[in-house]
């Protein structure tokens, strides 16, 4: 048995420590020597930084962990509560992975003992709640995805303490509204993630807070209105995903000031037509997209108030995504015909 | 048939936050892309892997990737990445036929 790490160390807290260090053992020299790991036993590795454990069923929870783990997954177990000081004894944990578990409830205590950690992944649990204080001591946690629970609404304070947040999905929720200054302490927010869920209207104020945020998914809600303030706060936007929603009405000045817009997606509501400025707002009518642009599956009225987005889209026509599935639902003239070519006949 | 412009677009939705695909593209949180096809797992330059995905051992193709981007979790059990997964067959075929295209000359 040989040490790749001289480095490693290695101490466990708990009954059997001598049993578990060998074992620990034998699994990273199993591990590290590329041998079919054996199913039944948590994956571990270990490197200068530290050890990373990752359990899936058949394997079983560990009582104990290395004291030096940094990176911890215990996924697809039928958990829907996480043992008393699951996390005790890895101080240094910076990535903690638990989807795909059943959890209904977190103890607001639960991540007391890892003040390093960047990354919680909660995604497809059971969760209805976070309990008050939660991430009080979490300033370092970078990323933090609860998709697929079951969050009927939100309580900005259950957010309280995520100082350094980067990265925030709440999608696949059940989510009908927001509070008011959910993002005002997110200075450093650049991507959120709302997709999938019920809102049918947002907060005004929703963005204000981040300085920099670069993506935003409001993909798969239940959203008619589009309103001119919105997008303010956030003239830096990269990414801004509306599709699959029930837009029928989206204000003039909704886009003003994006000039940094590289994707737009729009496809799949109920846009019947836009008011004139709307695209002209969206920077130089000459700027590349550089990702493109999707305004289809939406029944475009043909008529003289396209004329506004006729001219932008001949101008970005190389950015447009389903040019095909990009028609006319009237007037009954132009019905089924394609938008773009109506836009370079007119 | 596969679609690769539905594929770009999922590509922009849901794995650009950590991912490029042009040759010489940034890693990220997760690595660059390029030269992904025909290549062993956790073999692109100069990214920082976990064992697990180093160790998994097969050639990135076509049945590999659906499978893989089914679950990715399960797939290869201690993999960082975080994604659920595509469950839709024809999601996963059109981001496949982008990937073909965009991660190739």
């Amino acid at each position: 048995m040989s040490s790749r790490n001289p480095e490693r160390k290695q101490r466990l807290v708990g009954q059997d420590s001598h049993l578990s260090r060998i074992f620990l053992l034998l699994l990273f020299v199993v591990s590290a020597q590329g041998v079919t790991p054996n199913p039944e036993a948590c994956l571990v590795s270990s490197s200068v930084n530290g050890s990373s454990i990752s359990c899936q069923p058949p394997a079983q929870i560990p009582h104990s962990l290395p004291a030096d783990t940094i990176f911890l997954a215990v996924e697809f177990f039928n958990l829907t509560q996480l043992p008393a000081d699951f996390l005790q004894g890895v101080p240094n944990l910076q990535e903690l992975h638990l989807s795909s578990n059943r959890l209904e409830d977190l103890s607001p205590k639960f991540l007391l003992p890892v003040p390093q950690l960047k990354v919680l992944d909660l995604t497809r649990n059971s969760l209805t709640r976070l309990p008050p204080g939660l991430f009080r001591i979490s300033a370092a946690l970078c990323t933090l995805v609860l998709k697929g629970n079951q969050l009927k609404f939100l309580e900005a304070s259950w957010l309280h303490g995520l100082k350094a947040l980067r990265h925030l999905d709440l999608s696949e929720n059940n989510l009908h509204s927001l509070p008011p200054g959910l993002l005002e302490n997110f200075p450093d927010l650049l991507t959120l993630d709302l997709s999938n869920n019920y809102l049918q209207t947002l907060p005004p104020d929703l963005l204000r807070g981040p300085l920099n945020l670069e993506r935003l998914h409001l993909e798969g809600n239940r959203l008619r209105v589009l309103g001119e303030g919105l997008l303010a706060p956030q003239p830096k936007l990269r990414y801004l995903f509306l599709n699959d929603n029930r837009l029928a009405s989206v204000a003039a000045g909704a886009f003003r000031g994006l000039q940094k817009l590289d994707m737009l997606d729009l496809s799949n509501n109920l846009l019947t037509t836009v008011p004139t400025g709307l695209w002209t707002s969206l920077g130089k009518a000459a700027r590349n997209l550089k990702d493109g642009f999707d305004i289809s599956s939406n029944p475009w009225i043909c008529d003289q108030n396209l004329a506004d987005l006729y001219r932008w889209l001949v101008a970005n026509k190389d950015k447009m995504f389903f040019r095909n599935h990009t028609r006319c639902s009237g007037p009954e003239a132009l019905k089924g015909q394609r938008l773009l070519a109506v836009a370079e006949s007119h | 048939m596969a679609d690769a412009e539905a594929g770009k677009k999922i590509f922009i939705q849901k794995c650009a936050q950590c991912h490029t695909v042009e040759k010489g593209g940034k890693h990220k949180t997760g690595p660059n892309l390029w030269g992904l096809f025909g290549r062993k797992t956790g073999q692109a330059p100069g990214f920082s892997y976990t064992e697990a995905n180093k160790n998994k051992g097969i050639i990135w193709g076509e049945q590999t990737l659906m499978e893989y981007l089914e679950n990715p979790k399960k797939y290869i059990p201690g993999t960082k990445m975080i994604f659920a997964g595509l469950k839709k067959k024809s999601e996963r075929e059109d981001l496949i036929e982008y990937l073909k295209q965009a991660t190739s000359s």
